[in-house]
């Protein structure tokens, strides 16, 4: 009968199933009845291992009882559940209350227009770092267009050595025109030809034999569309390239579309019309950004540096050259900023120790350390989100914020939420069950500050589960300084209510 | 004083089963008719409530015989006297799993 083992292997098979439901400090002795059951069963109704349905129904049907057990053994566990004082500290609903705190900051996030488009920039590269800004030194504003249109012309017609290029743009507020009204205003930046390409930005739509440079000579200069103008003015049409329209009070042809969240530098920009250098208006000023020659070393020079180079009427002026890398911060950079300086203060506004457990004999087995250490960095893991999402929510709220101030708000805000929930991570860890990881209960007072000397006083928790009590020092003593942790041996689990799954954790 | 014991049918069912010498699950699901999900977890409870005391075989009786190791079940003092009110209060146990000869002597 080759059929046998085959038929054996699947009943053991349905028990050794029925056997993950059964609570794990249980699973091996129900496993070991049953499968010892299994071979009785089939020696009193089959002894000469005969095969027949009515015997291997009975059988099937014996096995399948296990499912009813284990059902039955969960249904009964679950009546002795923990007390909802200590469920509702659990180590799960912790991490779900952190997880459910991600999820609806991330909801508001997306809901807000200022915290998408700082997302859609998470997309691109900031400039390289061979990117530099220059400003007039006589404007504190990096934003600020100081440079007029004569002396990026001047700069840009002589010889370099420390540049390699520049490009220059002015920002312009122009009535939108249109058929049937014409009160809403663009910016419109006026930019030389080489400024997508100086910063390397990338153009969408553009068609194949798109060249920004090659039209230039034409009649009708180029456009690039901002991704906000392309919606709303366009309908987001995709065959927008090619095309001649309107943009403020000029007929430009369409180049391709800035990609969302692209645009990281001075200025809110609806469109970009693509000039020659000459064309550039002498009675606005602008901003220059210039690409430093792979000779002249950054590195040298720092984050910003002051440089004197000569003007239009032919006299010296001093300029500021800032680094466009380290000006244009991205939210997810201002972050990681205020969580390192939180990290680094958190020494100094609470004791990092997760407490002292040297009372008793009884050491914990490396799974329920695995597990305790598991939970804390599960609770780090999920902070770190929370403190991500709330900050550039708070820093986004109002649209009306500009860029630096919003910044602010969101480096303060960052390091607040860290700074805090690190100390509250710590905190919520100390006052845990090393075992269960439930919260503590049932503080008492123990002892008399009056009697420091001859017994400790402070404050008593209970772990519900059985597993110990928490002596926390109110006046800390050279005997007695931190928290101890004294574990209670099995004789005591009578006395609690959950004092079934004691025994698994050791 | 042993306490009053307030068995339900089929744990007092149960409890005549293993009196009258079946003494593990598989011997009590026959003699009492009960599927295994509900004899295996009421032995539990019973054994839980110190009215049964279970004890697995002995590994080299069972390799004698060439079979899996038993887990016996025996009634408990306290066991034997809540099946004795258990009979007060439901007559026909005795009749549904009689109890053999020299048990009762």
């Amino acid at each position: 009968m080759t059929l046998h083992p085959a038929i054996h292997l699947l009943h053991l098979a349905v028990l050794r199933t029925a056997s993950l439901l059964i609570p794990r400090h249980q699973r091996a002795e129900w496993w070991r009845e049953w499968s010892s059951e299994l071979w009785h069963v089939r020696q009193a109704r089959a002894p000469h291992r005969e095969i027949s349905i009515p015997v291997e129904r009975e059988i099937a049907e014996f096995c399948f009882g296990a499912f009813q057990d284990a059902r039955c053994l969960r249904a009964q566990s679950g009546r002795i559940r923990l007390p909802r004082a200590t469920t509702m500290g659990s180590a799960t609903q912790c991490l779900l209350l952190l997880a459910g705190i991600v999820a609806a900051s991330l909801v508001v996030a997306v809901s807000l227009p200022g915290v998408r488009e700082q997302f859609d920039q998470l997309r691109y590269r900031v400039a390289p770092s061979s990117i530099v800004l220059i400003r007039s030194v006589h404007s504190t504003d990096d934003s600020a267009p100081t440079i007029s249109a004569d002396q990026f012309r001047l700069w840009k017609g002589r010889r370099q050595q420390l540049f390699k290029d520049f490009a220059y743009y002015q920002v312009v507020k122009e009535f939108e025109w249109k058929e049937t009204s014409a009160h809403s205003t663009i910016n419109v930046a006026h930019a030389s030809a080489n400024l997508f390409q100086l910063l390397r930005l990338p153009i969408q739509f553009a068609g194949p034999d798109a060249n920004i440079k090659a039209n230039l000579s034409g009649t009708i200069p180029e456009v690039i569309l901002s991704h906000t103008l392309w919606e709303r003015e366009f309908n987001a049409d995709p065959q927008i390239a090619g095309q001649t329209v309107h943009v403020g009070k000029h007929i430009a042809v369409v180049a391709g579309v800035a990609p969302k969240g692209s645009w990281r530098f001075p200025g809110k920009i609806d469109a970009w019309l693509l000039q020659p250098d000459s064309a550039m208006s002498s009675s606005h000023d602008g901003i220059v950004i210039a690409e430093m020659s792979p000779s002249s070393l950054q590195e040298k020079f720092g984050d910003h540096w002051r440089m004197t180079a000569p003007t239009p009427d032919g006299t010296p002026d001093d300029f500021l050259c800032l680094a466009l890398a380290e000006r244009t911060y991205s939210s997810f950079g201002i972050f990681l900023f205020a969580v390192i300086i939180a990290f680094l203060a958190l020494p100094a506004t609470t004791s990092l120790p997760l407490g002292e457990y040297r009372i008793g004999l009884q050491k914990l087995s490396w799974p329920t350390r695995f597990r305790r250490w598991t939970f804390l960095s599960g609770k780090f893991a999920l902070l770190l989100p929370v403190v991500y999402l709330v900050s550039i929510d708070l820093a986004h709220l109002r649209p009306s914020l500009d860029q630096d101030t919003s910044d602010y708000i969101q480096l303060i805000c960052s390091f607040s939420i860290c700074l805090f929930g690190l100390r509250w991570a710590l905190r919520d860890q100390r006052q845990r069950c090393p075992v269960c990881l439930g919260k503590l209960t049932h503080p008492a007072r123990v002892g008399q500050p009056s009697r420091s000397f001859l017994a400790w006083n402070g404050t008593e928790l209970m772990c519900m589960g059985g597993h110990g009590l928490l002596h926390v020092p109110e006046m800390p003593t050279s005997w007695f300084s931190t928290q101890r942790w004294l574990y209670l041996d099995p004789s005591w689990q009578v006395l609690f209510a959950d004092s079934a799954l004691t025994s698994a954790y050791f | 004083m042993v306490p009053e014991a307030k068995l339900s049918h089929t744990a007092a069912l149960i409890l005549q089963a293993v009196s009258a010498g079946c003494l593990y699950g598989f011997s009590v699901m026959e003699m009492t008719g009960l599927p295994s999900g509900t004899v295996y977890p009421a032995m539990r409870r019973l054994e839980r409530d110190e009215f049964i005391r279970s004890q697995w075989e002995q590994q080299f009786i069972a390799d004698a015989e060439q079979r899996p190791p038993r887990k016996y079940y025996k009634l408990t003092r306290t066991g034997k006297l809540a099946l004795e009110s258990s009979r007060k209060r439901y007559p026909l146990l005795t009749k549904l799993i009689p109890i053999p000869e020299e048990e009762r002597v």
